[in-house]
């Protein structure tokens, strides 16, 4: 187990070393760099202006040189400051990762907790005329695109709740409803391919346990096949579940670009977006390894998660 | 199995109409999807354009077809190019093991660990917004996930008998993975092909969505979304009737690779 | 790293708590609905408009001010006096006035302002609006002089747009930034950043009975249709300068009206004149002659716009009336007949990059239907704002569909753009005649005499220049029908915010 976990840790720290390299070298080679946007179209600026300028951001600095500074002081703790507002790397991050993370866990626990109830209730209307309803309908949930959704809800508030007013984000401690208010229509509109994901995977995992002996015992025993379904054959479903979740808050991290755009929520994904349209390089970098980071440590979590739940695989 | 090959069946036609609608779009458009008519913009679904005008009087049925068209095309050459990439890495990693395979799949682990959105975004900026980019861009990021996804059943085959056989044997390396190992994975690479091509519409819709994909005036499905929400509260049909065509697109596409899924193999269904 | 996220987590937390006993009930409070978020509110730094918007008029101001009409009048200078030779500006600062942080304001202070603009090491874009002052001094706590290198006609205008600052910023470019100071009705609260900004009532300022409002917040909200949503429902009482396609939408919605004018700001297609084909006049007019600008102002803006010359028509005392520019009728015959005459090879194949903005991107797909119409065949780039200005500044163009500001003088336009080596010239532009003229006008003290210099300018610029003028356009907000007060004006300064009240 600890060789196991070693090993895993030496393959994480070599992917931190290439994504951070990557986005490094990636968001360099983006044409159009940060002075020139600093200094805007139609505005009078001469050479030398650019040439100072330049050289105080450290970018006329060779790449190597530039990388290499900046990862000694991120592993001193220090991601730099913003370009364009001297303001921490650090304190930008604080202020936009609180309403992802609400919206994170609000679309996980709407996605994921409506999944197992609608799970079972596939698992057990399988064959049926409704079955196949209901997986004609999780396959539209997986693939409607949440930018369109996202959308297709404003226009729905516009015309059916004109007087709603619920744009925007207010802080949990000021106004807790008002803030779950807030945050429901983009979480539901991010939970939808969560719900219809995972759906299937209890379903098709409920499915293949009844198959089995254990089951067959259990339902012999008299167990009504509620009992069943949920005590014996969900336990079954929980490895893919968990690896599903993983992989999803990973990407829910990110920060969904487009919905929080549409929803106007001031989280990572307008972060990210901003910073690309700036060239806010040591914002970029931060924002980008932090996320890409979060996500490689659930992974892992998980991986590790799996070892505790499945025994077999502890060897 | 009656059902089964019932949902197979509605699935392949789920997928042939519209594609074959979009691939004769020359010959099926009503109208010329860039031709403007400024008089009659905006206008909701009538017997003249059954889908009504954009912003620029361009009929919206002749756009969503060819736009249908350049979104099919963008998805099918990047999720072609990915599957020749990654799953041939994911394939070498899993007949040579040991360092290769490690150095290979971390390699893929870097480029995994990236959201979507942003690998896709970071490499339409350094090469320049456009169909082509917007295909590279999904390719890079479908890369890693084939790699991953065809590895694991390529160990199991590659520790089969009939492989150590066929090795015994004196077949070199390239004839076992083509002959042997590859057509066993054709059932995965099949059903995975399908789902991604169903993403892949998706991702390419967002792009250009975010102006980074086929550039206007060429209609594109995500464009005409872009362009229609700055008019939504005004004439929706534009935006609708593009996000239904996204939806019908990727919808068939993944419907067949779930009920390919279920035909050639249930112990699939876990992957 | 988890580490980390922990402790951003409970900082938040603490920080989150922190705001909860923020008063919030009874305070008239606007709220604003806008597209973008500032990236900076340093007066002297900033480049971009939405950092503009939030900070001038309401949290700065300058000596000088524009009003409504476009016309110079008092600012923080409450009179002033130019010496005959129009070298030596002396400014009379109003009597007791204070900034945000309590601080008077005094000639040094105004003095350091312009020292902080033109210092190299600010790297200031604003410092060529005063590169002819070639000394400022504080005589006493209430006058400043200008010694100028040259007169300057254009100097009132230009020193409206300098924002006086508190003396001490001189080397600091990251303070004011995050944190502004100045002497506006409005002083800085908080800054949510992708969230909003909030403004509150300055209590010391100047001006009597100003501003009504408590405060006013920014609410950045990047989606059209969700601030529509937005105002419709209430939830905020004013959409700050939106384009004619947000106007058309709230047109007529209960309890909102709209206020607009004609803006200074003008669409425009540039032309790189160093190069085939664009370095032939006769191309460049045949593209004037090939745009039929109504229909673009129809298609793109909802015709709520007029054609322009190279001034903007809201220019009442200089632009010439586009009547007088034969190539603004539309006739793509002529504009072939043209080309044949130029010699080139038919069709005039061209690339045009693309601002990315949804008015301009329309406005290039309807220009390039009819430009393809009349023997150009048009390739659009539709770029990334920053690519688009790297091109920009480096001339790596054939033509360009943008849209330009505008500035209440010709000369401040027209000198830098047209000029030969004028420093936003990147179309490479030389016309000996054109900067005869301009070189010659901006010394000129008599109205009249500068008015007819420039008139020829427009009528050399307007069909065989490097920039085809487009169209200007009507700018809009939106407000509650309870908010009164508010004025739009034609550069999009929210100054008139400080007369805005909410009626009960």
């Amino acid at each position: 187990m600890i060789r196991i976990v070693t090993a895993r840790l030496i393959d994480l720290a070599f992917v931190l070393i290439g994504i951070s390299l990557l986005v490094f070298c990636m968001i360099r080679f983006i044409p159009g760099d940060a002075v020139a946007i600093m200094l805007g179209a139609n505005t009078e600026v001469t050479p030398d202006r650019v040439a100072a300028l330049r050289s105080q951001l450290g970018l006329d600095q060779p790449l190597l040189l530039q990388y290499g500074r900046w990862a000694w002081a991120a592993l001193h703790g220090d991601l730099g400051t913003s370009l364009w507002t001297g303001r921490p790397v650090v304190d930008e991050i604080t202020l936009h990762i609180w309403p992802t993370l609400q919206l994170t866990i609000l679309a996980l626990a709407l996605g994921a907790g409506l999944s197992i109830p609608a799970g079972c209730l596939m698992a057990r209307l399988r064959g049926g005329t409704a079955d196949t309803l209901l997986r004609l309908g999780s396959v539209a949930g997986l693939t409607i695109p949440s930018f369109w959704l996202g959308i297709v809800m404003i226009l729905a508030l516009a015309t059916l709740a004109p007087s709603l007013q619920l744009l925007g984000y207010v802080p949990f401690f000021d106004d807790p409803l008002g803030n779950i208010a807030r945050l429901l229509l983009p979480a539901i509109c991010l939970a939808l391919p969560i719900l219809a994901n995972l759906s299937r995977l209890v379903r098709s995992a409920l499915l293949e346990a009844l198959g089995q002996d254990y089951i067959r015992t259990a339902r012999a025993k008299g167990l009504g096949e509620a009992l069943v379904l949920y005590r014996h054959a969900l336990a079954n479903a929980m490895i893919p579940f968990v690896t599903s979740l993983g992989i999803m808050t990973g990407y829910l991290l990110g920060g969904a670009i487009v919905v929080e755009q549409v929803f106007a929520i001031p989280g990572l994904g307008r972060l990210i977006l901003g910073a690309i349209s700036e060239r806010n390089y040591p914002l970029l970098q931060a924002v980008t390894l932090l996320v890409t980071a979060g996500f490689v440590m659930v992974n892992f979590a998980v991986d590790l998660l799996y070892r505790v739940i499945d025994p077999r695989l502890r060897g | 199995m009656k059902k089964r090959s019932g949902l197979l069946l509605f699935a392949v036609l789920a997928v042939l109409v519209p594609a074959l609608l979009a691939v004769g779009a020359d010959f099926v458009a009503p109208y010329d999807p860039v031709g403007q008519d400024i008089i009659a913009r905006l206008r909701g679904p009538m017997a003249t354009h059954w889908l009504g005008t954009d912003q620029l009087g361009r009929d919206v049925l002749s756009r969503i077809l060819y736009g249908s068209r350049a979104s099919l095309l963008v998805a099918a050459g990047s999720v072609g190019s990915a599957l020749v990439l990654g799953g041939g890495l994911g394939l070498l990693a899993a007949y040579y093991r040991g360092w290769l395979e490690r150095i290979v799949m971390r390699l893929m682990d870097i480029l995994f660990a990236f959201p979507v959105m942003l690998l896709a975004i970071g490499v339409v900026a350094v090469l320049g917004p456009g169909a082509v980019t917007a295909a590279i861009a999904i390719a890079v990021v479908y890369t890693p996930i084939f790699a991953r996804l065809l590895r694991g059943p390529a160990l199991v085959i590659c520790d089969a008998d009939f492989v150590a056989g066929a090795r015994a044997a004196g077949a070199t390396d390239a004839r076992i993975l083509l002959i042997h190992v590859l057509p066993n994975l054709m059932g995965v690479i099949l059903v995975q092909t399908s789902l991604l091509l169903s993403s892949a519409i998706l991702v390419e819709a967002s792009l250009s969505f975010l102006g980074l994909g086929t550039q206007p005036p060429n209609p594109s499905l995500g464009l005409m979304l872009a362009e229609g929400r700055n008019v939504l509260l005004l004439s929706p049909w534009g935006a609708l009737f593009a996000g239904v065509a996204i939806l019908v697109l990727a919808f068939g596409l993944n419907l067949l690779g779930d009920a390919l899924r279920d035909r050639l193999d249930p112990r699939l269904r876990e992957l | 790293m988890a580490a980390m996220s922990l402790r951003n987590i409970l900082l938040t937390g603490a920080m989150l708590c922190a705001l909860a006993g923020a008063p919030g009930a009874r305070a008239q409070i606007l709220e604003v609905g806008v597209d973008a978020s500032p990236v900076g509110l340093d007066p002297h730094l900033i480049t971009a408009f939405p950092s503009f918007q939030v900070v001038s008029g309401t949290i700065y101001e300058g000596l000088t001010a524009i009003d409504k009409d476009l016309r110079v009048q008092p600012g923080l200078a409450a009179s002033w006096t130019v010496s005959p030779d129009g070298k030596i500006y002396v400014f009379k600062l109003r009597p007791g006035m204070h900034f945000h942080d309590g601080s008077p304001v005094e000639a040094a202070d105004v003095v350091a302002s312009i020292h902080r603009v033109q210092s190299k090491d600010m790297a200031s874009p604003m410092a060529s609006r005063v590169g002819t002052v070639a000394q400022a001094t504080a005589i006493d706590a209430t006058t400043v002089e200008l010694k100028l290198s040259e007169p300057t006609a254009p100097l009132l205008i230009s020193i409206a747009t300098i924002a006086i600052v508190p003396r001490g910023f001189e080397n600091d470019k990251a303070s004011l930034q995050k944190a502004p100071v100045g002497t506006g009705p409005f002083k800085f609260k908080e800054w949510q950043p992708n969230g909003f900004i909030a403004l509150t009532k300055f209590d010391g300022y100047w001006r009597a009975g100003a501003p009504k409002l408590d405060g006013v917040k920014f609410n950045i909200v990047p989606e059209s249709a969700t601030r529509q949503v937005g105002i419709s429902s209430g939830q905020f009482s004013m959409l700050a300068n939106i384009d004619a396609a947000t106007a058309m939408q709230l047109k007529g919605k209960p309890n909102v009206r709209l206020a607009e004018t004609l803006e200074l700001a003008y669409s425009l297609i540039g032309m790189n004149t160093s190069k085939p084909p664009f370095d032939n006049a006769k191309v460049r007019e045949a593209l004037n002659y090939a745009l039929n600008r109504q229909e673009i102002i129809a298609a793109a803006l909802f015709g709520a716009g007029v054609p322009g010359g190279p001034l903007s028509p809201a220019l009442k005392d200089w632009a010439a009336d586009t009547s007088s520019f034969p190539c603004y009728k539309y006739d793509p015959a002529k504009a072939m007949a043209l080309l044949k005459e130029a010699g080139v090879p038919m069709p005039v194949v061209i690339t045009m990059n693309v601002l990315p903005r949804q008015d301009i991107k329309d406005i290039a797909q309807v220009a390039q239907a009819q430009l393809n119409k009349a023997g150009f065949k048009v390739e659009l780039k539709n770029q990334e704002l920053g690519q688009f200005i790297q091109d920009w500044r480096n001339s790596a163009f054939d033509s360009f569909a943008s849209t330009n500001g505008g500035s209440t003088d010709p000369d401040d336009y027209f000198y830098r753009t047209f000029r030969t080596g004028g420093s936003t010239n990147v179309f490479k532009y030389s016309n000996p005649e054109v900067d005869q003229l301009l070189d010659s006008a901006r010394q000129m003290p008599d109205q009249a005499e500068r008015k007819k210099a420039y008139t020829k300018v427009q009528a050399i610029l307007a069909c065989q220049g490097p920039i085809a003028h487009i169209a200007y356009g009507q700018i809009f907000s939106a407000l509650r029908s309870n908010v009164a007060g508010f004025d739009q004006i034609a550069n999009r300064s929210l100054v008139t915010l400080s007369d805005a009240s909410i009626a009960k």
